[in-house]
């Protein structure tokens, strides 16, 4: 799976997961304040980004520390370098 | 009006408060009592005592208030289910008392926990779930839990109070935890709280609560949807809501 892939999947689970415009996922978005995710969301976010990429993320203390689209897409992109 | 609406919010805050204090002391005697007269454990006798709270308060309120409930009859509601709900104002948890069932688990955000201080011990009691605390494996842990013994969890699918009395995005918790345990989800609709007391008001005024169940939705019916089957339960469940919601205005 490429980067680019990657970008895409994460784009794409996240819209249908919680009803997001696509023209809204750009790296530089700010989850809670561009895009309305709050803390509940983030629960959330971890279950769909576990089952679409299958690893486990609940543990990952760096997923707290996530503010933008963009540091998700860097965070799953390393995380699957490290499984590899 | 203007008298009714002063009078309203001088008897009702007070008494309230008594009522709270005097439960709060009475506690430890009741709680006793019920260990001895019922096989229940400890968290299903605490959800009996929140429910009994949530009537005392109906009755406290049915001078300004008045309850309709629609499809809540005694022997309607299946158990185990997850109950979904609109939210529209603090007030909306105490109307569960509503339901013919008393076996309730709230499953909340971290705040009623931190801020709710009063409450707090009896919520713990109850096992009332802190989903940010707890985080799904948690949640479903425990929810397989209560379904075992034949209990009912209940979500404000929305998270928080509608401003505007619209029903808002739904999280998909609920909607996972149906999907993944097979449990059905009943829907509710609750109006005339928005009018009692709103996000943005403290004072209360007199109001039409009704409460309405509509046919449970059984995550069977979607199974044949993969990964977008909690996805597609859950809008399907909003969209029943909103339309019985507008129904219940206009009536």
């Amino acid at each position: 799976m490429t980067d680019q892939e990657i970008i895409e999947l994460i784009d794409t689970t996240l819209v249908n997961e919680f009803e997001l415009n696509i023209d809204d996922m750009v790296p530089g978005a700010a989850l809670k304040e561009d895009l309305g995710l709050d803390s509940l969301d983030r629960v959330d976010m971890v279950i769909v980004l576990e089952k679409a990429f299958n690893f486990k993320l609940s543990e990952e203390e760096t997923i707290r520390a996530i503010r933008t689209l963009g540091d998700i897409h860097n965070f799953v992109i390393r995380k699957k370098q490290e499984m590899q | 009006m203007f008298l009714l609406v002063v009078l309203m919010n001088l008897f009702i805050y007070p008494v309230i408060i008594l009522m709270t204090v005097l439960g709060i002391i009475l506690f430890p005697v009741c709680f006793a009592t019920g260990k001895i007269v019922t096989p229940w454990d400890n968290d299903r006798l605490m959800r009996y005592f929140v429910w009994a709270y949530g009537r005392a308060w109906m009755i406290i309120m049915a001078p300004f208030v008045r309850f309709k409930r629609m499809g809540l009859e005694k022997g309607t509601v299946d158990l185990p289910c997850i109950i979904v709900v609109n939210h529209l104002s603090f007030f909306d948890t105490y109307c569960m008392a509503l339901l013919p069932v008393s076996d309730i688990t709230f499953a909340v955000r971290s705040w009623p926990f931190k801020m709710l201080f009063w409450y707090r011990p009896f919520m713990r009691l109850a096992s009332y779930l802190d989903l940010e605390a707890i985080g799904w494996e948690g949640t479903l842990k425990e929810c397989r839990r209560l379904f075992s013994k034949k209990g009912a969890v209940l979500f404000f699918a929305e998270g928080h109070r509608s401003k505007d009395g619209q029903v808002k995005r739904f999280y998909s918790g609920p909607f996972k935890l149906a999907v993944e345990t097979g449990v059905s989800v009943l829907p509710l609709c609750i109006t005339g709280t928005d009018t009692l007391l709103p996000p943005h008001r403290w004072w209360m005024m007199p109001a039409t609560v009704s409460l309405s169940a509509l046919p449970p939705v059984y995550p069977g019916e979607f199974a044949g949807d993969g990964d977008m089957a909690h996805i597609n339960l859950r809008k399907h469940v909003r969209s029943m809501i909103i339309k019985h919601v507008e129904q219940m205005r206009k009536a």
